[in-house]
């Protein structure tokens, strides 16, 4: 009752700085280290970043559980270390910038990302999981069967995919013209509705596509670009995760349950 | 301890400072400068974005905004006559309209033109392309907003304005058109620039309907590169694009106000 009103308010603006500080400060040391040495942004818990929906990688199911064939290598990771996963959808610039392994967002990232070196520079990356192939769908009974049958006409695209990358590269010497969208399912109703006559991405996605959707659309082409799919970990920080999520693979590989994880959401293996 | 009035007074706002000073040495002093300057400020990569984010992006978004802006305008003026109308039902769907736009955010505004058009006339394209698209998603938004203001400002304008010119015998729609809208819309200029500064931000909402290198605005140019660059300085050059725009108009709104204050 006695102080200045603005004295109380300098005490108001000091408690304030205070508490930010403590805040800003406490944030780093609220990670787990495990036993194994594996280190952990949020106890008990593996967090994995993604960006949805990317079928059949990781989606929603009808119950709201976001489920596919990244999301099951990922909690054979987590039963590896006893702990639970849980996934935080985000968008792919900040997985694939590595800003939200960096700022402490998540642990790893499991969202069909493919090896690059670019990538590399911000990122480490597991082994390679997946071979994935680039291909281009368009709708049924259209007369695209190539690139080359695209000239002067809309081809879309998904940011910052490497679908993006590849269909950039021959923007100019097949006189393509790109459209970019944000997410999968843009990129989807773009070619339904034809703003867009054909769109390029990896694919499972558009395997997976075409069975929900039979009838209207096809894969027109592929292109093997010999891309493979890795897990992103923060750069030079977490080796004993990245280690831990090499060995869940090569023995996933070994006892048979890849290629059950495999059958279950992509279909037959190649035979390599 | 007692102490008069103004000493207490000298010696809190000292504190104060103190607290504020502190504050920004502790920043300056923790952050880590070199790699938020390898993060957030490569002079490669802005060197890199010239001139493209200036001949496309900065213009593109210029575009869109004034698209959306005169989209609005129009309709918003509609509407505003439409509430203030004797005729009942043009109250209720301007009404029903304004409440329905201004409680949706613009994305999905955005988003049901940019996709929902194309799918009830397939092959149709809206005229303009993404320019259509945006005049026209955002302007929906933006005329809800506008209207409620162009309608306060004809409310603002003196009754008798309107009493004299129909005295003079004109009609109602003439006095509206020459006499009292002019005078309401010098009243509404400065809350309609906030409308435009709003905008000029939107408009960063086309990447929602798809764009091509012709058709990029600031933001996704900025998001963009920051993907090619897998560094964040783009974000930073966008940023600053928008201020060009943003601050300049910013200025005209408080002169503006000023004025406006000093004429009363």
């Amino acid at each position: 009752m006695r102080f200045p009103s603005a004295v109380r308010q300098a005490g108001l603006v000091v408690a304030v700085a205070a508490l930010a500080l403590t805040a800003g400060c406490a944030k780093k040391d609220d990670s787990e280290v495990q036993a194994s040495g594996v280190k952990l942004v949020a106890a008990g818990k593996l967090t994995v970043c993604t960006h949805l929906p990317y079928p059949p990688f990781q989606s929603k199911d009808a119950s709201g559980k976001v489920t596919g064939f990244d999301v099951e290598i990922m909690d054979l990771v987590a039963k590896e270390l006893g702990v639970e996963q849980t996934i935080i959808d985000t968008p792919f610039e900040g997985i694939k910038s590595g800003q939200d392994l960096n700022t402490g967002k998540c642990d790893a990232a499991a969202a069909g990302m493919t090896i690059t070196d670019e990538r590399r520079k911000v990122i480490d990356f597991s082994d390679p999981y997946f071979d994935a192939t680039q291909a281009m769908l368009v709708k049924t009974g259209k007369p695209y069967k190539s690139l080359d049958d695209l000239r002067g006409r809309k081809l879309g695209v998904q940011a910052a995919t490497t679908g993006r990358d590849y269909a950039k590269k021959l923007e100019a010497e097949k006189g393509l013209k790109l459209v970019e969208f944000e997410d999968l399912a843009a990129l989807q109703q773009a070619v339904a509705n034809g703003q867009v006559e054909a769109a390029i991405n990896d694919l499972p996605v558009w395997t997976e596509y075409l069975k929900k959707n039979p009838g209207g659309f096809e894969v027109a082409a592929e292109f093997d670009t010999g891309e493979q799919y890795g897990f992103p970990v923060k750069k030079d920080a977490n080796p004993e995760l990245l280690k831990k999520i090499n060995e869940v693979l090569a023995k996933a590989k070994q006892d048979g349950t890849y290629n059950t994880i495999y059958e279950k959401w992509i279909g037959k293996r190649p035979s390599a | 301890m007692k102490l008069r009035r103004r000493q207490r007074e000298r010696l809190s706002l000292g504190l104060q400072y103190l607290v504020f000073i502190a504050i920004i040495a502790t920043v300056l002093v923790a952050a880590d400068w070199d790699r938020l300057a390898d993060a957030f400020f490569r002079v490669d990569i802005i060197k890199s974005m010239f001139p493209t984010i200036i001949t496309v992006a900065l213009r593109n978004t210029i575009l869109y905004t004034l698209g959306a802006f005169a989209f609005g305008l129009v309709f918003g003026t509609i509407l505003a006559l439409m509430r203030l109308s004797r005729v009942a039902p043009y109250r209720w769907v301007a009404t029903a309209y304004i409440e329905l736009f201004r409680g949706l955010p613009a994305l999905l505004v955005l988003f049901l033109v940019g996709y929902g058009i194309p799918i009830a006339f397939p092959e149709r394209e809206i005229p303009g392309g993404v320019f259509g698209s945006i005049a026209i998603g955002l302007g929906l938004t933006a005329a809800a907003y506008m209207a409620e203001t162009i309608r306060a400002g004809i409310q603002a304008v003196p009754k008798g304005q309107m009493e004299a010119a129909r005295t003079l015998g004109m009609s109602h729609f003439t006095a509206m058109r020459t006499i009292v809208i002019p005078q309401a819309f010098r009243i509404v200029i400065p809350p309609l620039t906030n409308e435009l500064i709003l905008l000029t931000k939107d408009s960063s909402l086309a990447y929602v309907l798809g764009v091509t290198a012709q058709t990029i605005e600031i933001t996704k140019f900025g998001r963009d590169m920051l993907n090619d660059r897998v560094n964040a300085t783009p974000l930073l050059v966008a940023g600053l694009a928008y201020l060009v725009i943003t601050l300049p108009l910013s200025q005209v709104v408080r002169r503006l106000e000023l004025r406006y204050a000093k004429a009363r």
